[in-house]
């Protein structure tokens, strides 16, 4: 009888060599994230087939943690709530914080805490709709959950996806998270009030999302001073 | 909100449930008086909550479990792991299984649901159940 010790070696050996799944378990482990990605992708269809349907525009916001995707959508929700009706739904771990914030410019919103999911995915998305009277609305907006890696793994069916980073995470920010720059339409880099102060190459930084997807639109703003927000709003074509 | 849940209980508890009228006062609950997120005192790690969600006091949440939309959850009620609430209102000292999905249900106060892996949709339901068999369903 191997001791408690040694059997913990030889399972940690067996782990380094399989790659955290036993080898009787790897094609099930392989088999099964195949299908959650397509069974998302299949829902995210049928959402942006029932959106189209009812003549409402749709929009993915993804991005850094503290990027600035809430105060961004107060903004242009400020602007635009009285061309749109909007619902404004919001993807965090936990609280109502974004949604409330969102609220208070006339916009109606959905709080989603997805607990310990890291993104939202297209089943949430797909749960609110189906429980909403889409006739009710022109504009729906989702903020996802802040951070450059989960939500890649998910579309959600919307018509568009914008992603915002911004000048306080470092020049190397994009550069460093290829994928959502891959599948997003507009790139925004926000907080641009404090480029000179804290010296950012924002040039570098619009370099690198561009040589990452060459039809990335990118822009740069501030919610804070409002630069630029309008032409945000007309490059989502609102 | 309590006064609409008290008719709501009122109305399922009765021998012969007025359908037409369950109908109406849980669809109107549901859409007008359950609103936002007050989900304070939860026992549990974190479960997904889509909004409207209200929960009573000491709810006991498992792992890996989606409550919401539109679902209400009484004082001690107890949610297995990988459960599925929506549509939804369960009240008191309840008890859901493993891995169970209820769309459009009512759950009455007390009831057990002590099975695993079910899929329950459009009805109330009462009774302490071993199985799933042994639950009295109310179609609705
Ligand atoms: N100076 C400056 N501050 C900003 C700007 N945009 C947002 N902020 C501030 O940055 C902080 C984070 O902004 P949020 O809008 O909460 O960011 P978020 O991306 O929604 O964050 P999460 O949802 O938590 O990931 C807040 O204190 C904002 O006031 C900006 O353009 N300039
Ligand atoms: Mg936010």
């Amino acid at each position: 009888m191997p001791n408690k010790k040694e059997k913990v070696i030889t399972r940690i050996q067996e782990l380094e060599s399989i790659n955290l799944a036993r080898e009787e378990d790897r094609d099930l482990v392989v088999q099964t994230k195949k299908e959650v990605e397509k069974d998302n992708e299949l829902l995210a269809l049928q959402i942006n087939q029932e959106l189209r349907k009812n003549n409402i525009k749709s929009i993915d916001v993804v991005g850094a943690i503290g990027a600035g995707k809430t105060a961004i959508l107060e903004k242009i929700v400020e602007i635009i709530a009285s061309k749109y009706r909007i619902l404004v739904i919001c993807g965090d771990i936990t609280t109502r914080v974004d949604a409330d914030r969102i609220q208070s410019h006339n916009a109606e919103t959905i709080q989603i805490n997805t607990g310990r999911e890291c993104a939202l995915n297209a089943y949430h998305i797909y749960q609110i709709i189906k429980n909403k009277d889409l006739k009710n609305y022109d504009l729906i907006f989702i903020e996802n959950v802040g951070n450059l890696i989960c939500p890649s793994d998910f579309i959600l069916g919307t018509d568009k996806r914008i992603i915002i980073v911004s000048i306080t995470e470092g020049e190397w920010v994009i550069e460093k998270h290829p994928m959502l720059f891959k599948m997003s339409q507009i790139a925004v880099i926000n907080k641009i009030d404090l480029a000179k102060r804290l010296g950012t190459n924002v040039e570098k930084m619009i370099d690198d999302a561009k040589k990452i997807n060459p039809n990335i639109e990118v822009i740069t703003t501030s919610a804070k001073t409002g630069e630029n927000i309008t032409k945000l709003i007309e490059k989502l074509e609102l | 909100m309590k006064e609409k849940l008290e008719e709501i209980e009122e109305l399922v508890n009765e021998i012969e449930v007025d359908i037409l009228k369950l109908q109406s006062l849980f669809s109107n609950f549901l859409k007008k008086h359950l609103k936002g997120l007050i989900i304070e005192n939860y026992i549990g790690e974190y479960p997904t909550f889509m909004e409207p969600v209200i929960l009573g006091e000491k709810v006991k949440i498992g792992d890996d479990v989606l409550i919401g939309p539109y679902v209400y959850i009484g004082d001690n009620s107890e949610i297995g792991n990988y459960a599925e609430l929506s549509n939804t209102i369960i009240f008191d000292n309840v008890r859901v299984g493993t891995n169970i999905k209820l769309d459009n249900c009512i759950v009455t106060k007390n009831c057990k649901l002590n099975f695993n892996n079910s899929n329950i949709k459009n009805c109330i339901l009462k009774g302490i159940a071993n199985s799933e068999k042994e639950v009295l369903k109310i179609y609705f």
